[in-house]
């Protein structure tokens, strides 16, 4: 079988609405932030090339809907992800106290072929606001709960500053390419190579 | 046999994975060998999978990732061949030799995708040629899958400022442009959906008539003729064998069931559109001119124009979502006068509730904010949306309150800036804050008012000027006077005067140290509680009589009138006022209440030297006394608070004070009850003799008093015996002994030992008598007074040699 090298690694961005997934993945793709909030609808992604090992590699990084009226889809999306980042915000604990749900939520829906250990990395995003004083989840907590689930990498994050945002891709992209998870390999039942007809294509050909 | 439906989509979505793969493979294969002819062709084979019409959106969206992933492989293989030196354009044509429309489609904006990476021609212009190109799919759900796929290869690539496809001075109109038309295009289809049974026989025969005549390929830059797209499409469609039993079937099910099954697709199918308006949210060229002047008019105009209940609601809430607080801000009278205009099911409720949740949020960000609200006159603007036409009914019920939610919002809304600045002095400011108060359902009215009370209260802001005042109570006058269409007999009476003592609290905040100010604020706060009727007078005017008593007070401190002219504030004008104003409570009518406050008036008369403001008051109080206190009990509390007053005057002259004592007297004695009547009259001769005053001590007249007040004891006695066969209590005596003992010690030259000591064996006696009924507590009242005198007489001096005489 002919393998085509991997080079495109899928990363899914989960967390709660207002935690600052959008700002992080702008902030990382380009550069770039608002102070204004802006919902999210649907998933949608942004791509960056990085450099690892002297391979380039595209990221598709996917940011998603935190309000759930805004992911009438579903999450077909998360299928083949090679990597999935959980955002909260250092000033909310229901944020915190979210991430648990998303972590489940998402083994259940992508169900990737070793879920004990499939890549996470875990962000603490918003560690500028009012110099860390309006803070609830210590860094303590957070670090507990990631040693808790299988040694989460962790960081913390201001994507308005750009705080440590380059460093938590670098990782994320990291163990986004250890990731266990190859694609699928498919064999046809029959390698037909003379017949070019479909049956199922059928109808107008204009 | 829905879990057969169900059944049977696992199936259809199973063969078309199995489809889609089998192709992708041979597509690895080619890309892998670099043949691109064989790379394109199975791809399109692959992307044939996506024109079936037996998946649910749900299920399509799976297929659809699957085919997008692997056109990702495609993508890239693109690309390293335009690194290679292949030229794209020629790609860009080559791939639309696909046979299939939906194919050919998927194929065109990914190697379009790659077309504007290489930037052989302006970002602006492929974009435009793969929008058009989309039209050509008007099958609802494909067509939006397809339109959400170009979307997303094209999301980075928009020709935005500071983008790399940035293009020429248009350049971010032409993103917008870009963005708007396939939102425009996808909402079209999305509606459509719901209101059109979705092949008609004559427009695929019309369609189709004209698809045979035209047959050829769109290249860039050429404008194909749309309606050739459509008409393949449907002629694919009508071909398709389930299809046509499908539309059969419809006929026969019921059209409640298929309007759910379509609602429910539809639903499942909005973030599609939806997140076309996210990605115009992300356009960073669109400044607050740019969204205010184009984009929000144009998005609300499709909103409105499409006439879709679900469509509305959903992208109204949207639009409230993806974009800035503060173009919302900005922006609030384009926003809202759409609300009016969307069909009268749409439930404008939420959403303007979601707006006022994002802009109360948004008050209470940041104090830097609430200029901003000023300045666009927010509040009236919402103010008028929520009371034109169908929100007034929406938000306020049927003239009830009936959506506590919506309530919330507004109190939420209204009440952020208090909240953040801590002081109401900056929401008095804001002029149009009455005017949404004017708005709410008087339930909602007063919670409001509420909440801005207990802001004043707990940071203690001190309301200074009259304008404010004014402003102020404006803004609670829910509480302060009924409002049209209240219904007395529902509100609880708790609540009533639990609200009233807030009112009543909060008069007493106000304050201003400059008199002449201060009178203006008490002039305001009595125009306005003047107004509250009957039932809220009794709570509101004792606040504001101890006001201005306070001010009265303050003016007294200064020597001379600092003012000087006739228009200033005196104490005069003040008791005026005073005066005016307990009238109408006594109106109400609260004689009881207004007795109380004419004897504190006549009392700061008294200490601002004014004897005929003093003798007004009392003779107000005299004659409320005279004809509306009519109960005994009230009767006995005023007499003694008349006693009490009287006795600290010292404003009047002789004949005044005669005149006024004298009537007190005579009420004293008037009482229904012997003992009250023995009380009271004891009491007055303390109206004979001040301590500090040499000109009003009248032993004789102090005498008169006891003895009567001994008279009625005696009768009062006499009477129990009559009654009840025995002798009733001797406390009344004691009481009387009490005043024969203290005028004794002042030196009244009237009370003389004998008397006392006649006195105290009338008391042992009575004490011992069989007849009396025992009384401890008299006992021990005799008992301690007697103790006091032994006391006195054992300090020594001249205090001990004064009562040395008395024997015990």
């Amino acid at each position: 079988m002919p393998s085509r090298r991997r080079t495109l690694l899928k990363v899914i961005i989960l967390g709660d609405s207002g935690v600052g997934k959008t700002s992080l993945m702008n902030q990382y793709v380009n550069r770039k932030f608002s102070n204004q909030y802006k919902a999210t609808i649907g998933a949608d992604f942004l791509t960056k090339e990085v450099q690892f090992e002297d391979r380039l590699f595209t990221l598709q990084i996917w940011d998603t809907a935190g309000q759930e009226r805004f992911q009438s889809l579903g999450v077909a999306f998360y299928r083949g992800a090679d990597c999935c980042v959980l955002v909260y915000d250092v000033n909310s604990m229901k944020s915190f106290d979210n991430l648990n749900n998303w972590r489940e939520e998402f083994l259940i829906q992508a169900s990737p072929s070793d879920p004990e250990n499939f890549p996470f990395v875990v962000l603490g995003n918003k560690i500028d606001v009012d110099s860390g004083n309006s803070r609830v989840v210590s860094e303590k907590k957070a670090r507990a709960w990631c040693a808790s689930k299988g040694n989460i990498p962790y960081f913390e994050t201001s994507a308005k500053e750009g705080i440590n945002v380059e460093e938590a891709f670098q990782c994320i992209a990291k163990n986004a390419l250890k990731s266990g998870e190859e694609e699928e390999i498919y064999l046809p039942d029959t390698i037909d190579v003379a017949s070019s007809s479909q049956q199922r294509s059928t109808g107008c050909e204009c | 046999m829905i879990s057969d439906v169900a059944q049977d989509e696992e199936k259809w979505l199973a063969a078309g994975i199995a489809g889609l793969q089998q192709n992708a493979f041979y597509m690895h294969r080619a890309l892998d060998s670099n043949n691109l002819r064989d790379a394109l062709k199975y791809s399109a084979q692959m992307l044939s999978e996506l024109r079936t019409s037996k998946l649910s959106p749900h299920k399509y969206y799976e297929l659809y990732m699957r085919a997008f992933d692997e056109l990702r492989k495609l993508e890239m293989f693109f690309k390293e061949e335009a690194r290679r030196g292949c030229s794209i354009i020629d790609l860009y044509e080559l791939v639309q030799h696909a046979g299939n429309i939906l194919p050919r489609l998927y194929l065109l904006c990914t190697v379009g995708s790659v077309y504007i990476k290489s930037k052989e021609a302006p970002a602006k212009d492929v974009l435009k040629d793969l929008v058009e190109m989309c039209r050509g799919i008007q099958h609802p759900l494909r067509g939006l899958f397809l339109r959400s796929y170009l979307s997303q290869v094209s999301r980075d690539k928009l020709p935005d400022i500071g983008s790399e496809y940035e293009g020429d001075a248009d350049t971010v109109t032409d993103a917008v442009e870009f963005v708007l038309q396939n939102f425009t295009e996808m909402n079209k289809l999305w509606v459509r959906m719901q209101h059109q049974l979705q092949y008609h026989p004559i427009f695929i025969l019309t369609r189709l008539a004209l698809c045979l005549e035209n047959v050829h390929f769109a290249s860039l830059g050429s404008c194909l003729p749309l309606w050739c797209y459509s008409a393949c499409e449907s002629f694919i469609l009508l071909a398709d064998p389930v299809l046509r039993l499908a539309i059969g079937l419809s006929g026969l099910q019921g059209p409640a069931r298929d309007k759910e099954k379509r609602e429910k697709e539809r639903s499942e199918l909005r973030d599609l559109v939806g997140k076309n308006l996210h990605v115009l949210s992300q356009i960073e060229g669109i400044d607050l001119d740019m969204y205010k002047d184009g984009v929000l008019p144009r998005v609300l105009e499709q909103v409105v124009n499409c006439k879709d209940e679900l469509a509305q609601f959903y992208l109204m809430d949207c639009i409230i979502q993806v974009f800035p607080d503060e173009y919302h801000l900005q922006t609030l009278d384009v926003l809202l006068g759409a609300c009016p205009l969307l069909e009268p099911s749409v439930d404008i409720k939420t959403v303007l509730s979601q707006l006022m949740e994002r802009l109360s949020n948004y008050a209470a960000s940041s104090t830097e904010v609430l200029p901003e609200f000023l300045q666009v006159e927010a509040f009236s603007k919402l103010s008028n949306a929520i009371g034109k036409g169908s929100c007034v009914k929406k938000l306020s019920g049927k003239g009830k309150i009936t959506d506590s939610k919506a309530t919330k919002q507004i109190v939420a809304l209204l009440s952020a800036p208090l909240e953040k600045y801590n002081d109401i002095v900056t929401a008095l400011k804001l002029s149009n804050y009455p005017h949404v108060m004017e708005y709410l359902d008087n339930e909602t009215n007063k919670v409001m008012s509420t909440v801005i009370i207990q802001s004043i209260m707990k940071n203690k802001t001190c309301i200074s000027t009259s304008d404010k005042v004014e402003a102020l109570f404006e803004l609670v006058k829910g509480l302060v006077k009924d409002l049209d269409g209240t219904l007395h007999d529902e509100i609880d009476e708790d609540d009533f005067k639990e609200e009233q003592n807030s009112v009543s609290r909060l008069i007493q905040m106000l304050y201003n140290e400059d008199p002449v100010e201060m009178f203006k604020v008490i002039c305001t706060v009595k125009k306005h509680i003047l107004t509250g009727g009957p039932k809220r007078l009794p709570f509101t005017v004792p606040p504001l009589v101890f006001s201005c008593l306070k001010l009265v007070r303050q003016l007294q401190g200064q020597e001379e009138n600092p003012f000087g002219d006739e228009t200033s504030t005196t104490p005069k004008k003040i008791f005026q006022l005073l005066n005016q104003t307990i009238e109408a409570l006594s109106i109400v009518p609260a004689p009881e209440l207004s007795l109380q406050l004419y004897l504190q008036c006549a009392e700061a008369a008294n200490d601002c030297d004014l004897e005929p403001v003093a003798y007004e008051f009392f003779t107000q109080a005299y004659i409320l006394y005279e004809e509306e206190i009519s109960d005994s009990k009230a009767q006995v509390t005023a007499i003694h608070l008349i006693i009490g007053t009287l006795q600290r005057m010292h404003v009047f002259g002789v004949e005044n004070r005669d005149t006024l004592t004298h009537k007190a007297t005579g009420y004293s004695a008037k009482l229904l009850k012997k003992p009250d009547q023995c009380r009271a009259v004891y009491a007055c001769s303390h109206l004979f003799w001040v301590d500090d005053q040499e000109n009003m001590k009248d032993g004789e007249r102090v005498l008169l008093c006891l003895k009567r007040a001994l008279r009625i004891a005696n009768a009062a006695q006499q009477m129990t015996n009559a009654t009840r066969g025995s002798t009733g209590s001797v406390t009344l005596f004691v009481e009387i002994l009490n005043k024969y003992l203290y005028f004794f010690e002042k030196g009244n030259p009237q009370i003389t030992i004998s008397t006392i000591q006649g006195l105290i064996e009338l008391i042992t006696t009575e004490m011992q008598s069989d007849s009396t009924t025992p009384d401890p507590a008299a006992d021990a009242f005799f008992a301690s007074t007697l103790r006091y005198i032994q006391f006195q007489k054992q300090k020594g001096g001249a205090v001990g040699e004064k009562y040395e005489p008395i024997k015990v």
